[in-house]
């Protein structure tokens, strides 16, 4: 639990601007375990911790630049 | 840090324009950040009156919790729906007045701000709150701003008046003082009552003339609100545990008795796509989750079936959190609690297109 709890707090929170987001889904497919795409493409978040480094370049890749780090 | 700060920490006030936040924290960042204020006199839930009930009858102890609250710093603005009683009002007595266009989410927080900055009455994302300033989605700055119901202004002068102990004198002690709530719908005196959490439901009904027996469904809070049965009305307790119980909260403080001539599911579903045609249409979940849950409501209303109430009730799983103001969240709440209400008699009663009115034979004319 206490390791679990470490690991967690290693994790970068990423959030989306709902008004940028066109859904392109780039994001589900940088951050496939964090990110499902609802029907028209718009991202579902399952969690918003997600290791750093894919944070970082899902937020790189993000073509409407809603994607950003908390 | 001042003193007006701790008596509002201490009397336990929260914002009554429906998310209930601590009154004294907002006020205090406020203060630090020399944020600029908009008292929201919309009243822009549907069924909601209180707000304009207090500029019309309290409209001096309205302006002393402003100047408590702003301590002079920068001319107060008030929001009101353009062209409304209020707004005509709050201009002849000199005030500052933000014209506000008639949509359900222009008055959300986020909306008047960015209309207060030049922008239009849409909602902003809210990386941070707006009493620290930042941006809008388009990069346009944003100054401190903090925005406050009416309701809560008026008792910031009315606790500095009265004192804590007489704000505490009513309510609970988790949801102290007294708050206004507009009864209306289908009642013989639609009222807006100075009432207090931990009292009766029916108490505040009977106040407006009370419960007719034909009365089936009571909502409370309106759009963003949830549906009780009338039995659930007779005994439910006026707080947020009991409210929360049945999924909803105290809110904005309206309770509608719905008109029972009226089939309930049609009236859910009218104030479903009345919802769904009110998304600014920013944020892809609204503009294109709202009007789904509308169709799936109607279909679900029309065709009552284990597909029809599958369909809907995974879509209502697609809205949290998922827009930029709360809109999509309300909207699905609202349709979430109607469906535990009205979905069992639904499921039981003929499906609308199955009955025996349907023609079955040619018959010749001419």
């Amino acid at each position: 639990m206490s390791n679990a709890r470490a690991v967690e707090s290693e994790l970068a929170r990423i959030g989306i601007d709902r008004v940028l987001c066109t859904g392109h889904g780039i994001c589900a497919r940088t951050l496939p375990e964090a990110v499902a795409l609802d029907e028209w493409g718009y991202p579902i978040l399952a969690t918003d911790a997600v290791p750093p480094a894919d944070a970082k370049l899902a937020v790189k890749l993000c073509p409407a630049r809603a994607l950003f780090l908390r | 840090m001042s003193n007006i700060i701790e008596l509002i920490n201490a009397a336990g006030l929260t914002g009554r324009g429906g998310a209930a936040f601590p009154s004294a924290i907002k006020i205090k960042a406020a203060k630090e950040n020399k944020a600029r204020l908009i008292v929201n006199v919309c009243d822009g839930e549907i069924g909601a009156a209180k707000d304009g009930w207090v500029v019309a009858n309290h409209l001096n102890e309205l302006l002393e919790g402003v100047a408590l609250i702003t301590s002079g710093h920068a001319k107060p603005i008030f929001a009101a729906h353009r062209d409304s009683t209020t707004a005509r009002l709050l201009a002849a007595a000199g005030l500052k007045v933000l014209e506000v266009p008639h949509r359900y989410v222009s008055s959300e927080e986020t909306s008047l701000i960015s209309l207060a900055h030049g922008g239009t009455a849409r909602p902003m994302t809210k990386k941070a709150p707006f009493v620290f300033g930042g941006q809008r989605s388009d990069g346009k700055r944003i100054r401190p701003t903090v925005v406050l119901n009416a309701e809560s202004v008026w008792r910031v002068s009315q606790i500095s008046r009265r004192g804590v102990d007489w704000f505490r004198s009513y309510g609970t002690d988790a949801e102290p003082g007294p708050r206004l709530v507009a009864v209306g719908g289908f009642v013989s005196t639609p009222s807006i009552i100075e009432a207090a959490a931990g009292i009766p439901l029916m108490d505040l009904i009977n106040l407006a003339g009370g419960l007719d027996p034909s009365v089936r469904f009571v909502g409370v809070g309106g759009l963003g609100g949830i549906l009780l049965t009338a039995d659930e009305a007779r005994s439910a307790i006026w707080d947020t545990p009991t409210m929360k119980s049945y999924g909803g909260g105290l809110g904005p403080g309206i309770i509608t008795v719905w008109d029972p001539r009226q089939a309930a599911a049609h009236t859910a579903g009218a104030m479903i796509a009345y919802g769904a045609g009110e998304s600014a249409g920013q944020c892809g979940p609204c503009m294109f989750g709202l009007p789904a849950l509308s169709a799936d409501w109607n279909a679900f209303a029309m065709h009552p079936g284990a597909d029809s109430h599958r369909r809907l009730q995974n879509r209502l799983t697609l809205f949290e959190r998922r827009g930029a103001c709360a809109h999509p969240d309300g909207v699905s709440r609202f349709a979430t609690s109607a469906l535990r209400v009205l979905g069992p008699e639904l499921l039981q009663s003929q499906p609308y297109f199955a009955g025996g009115n349907q023609p079955t034979e040619v018959l010749s004319y001419v």
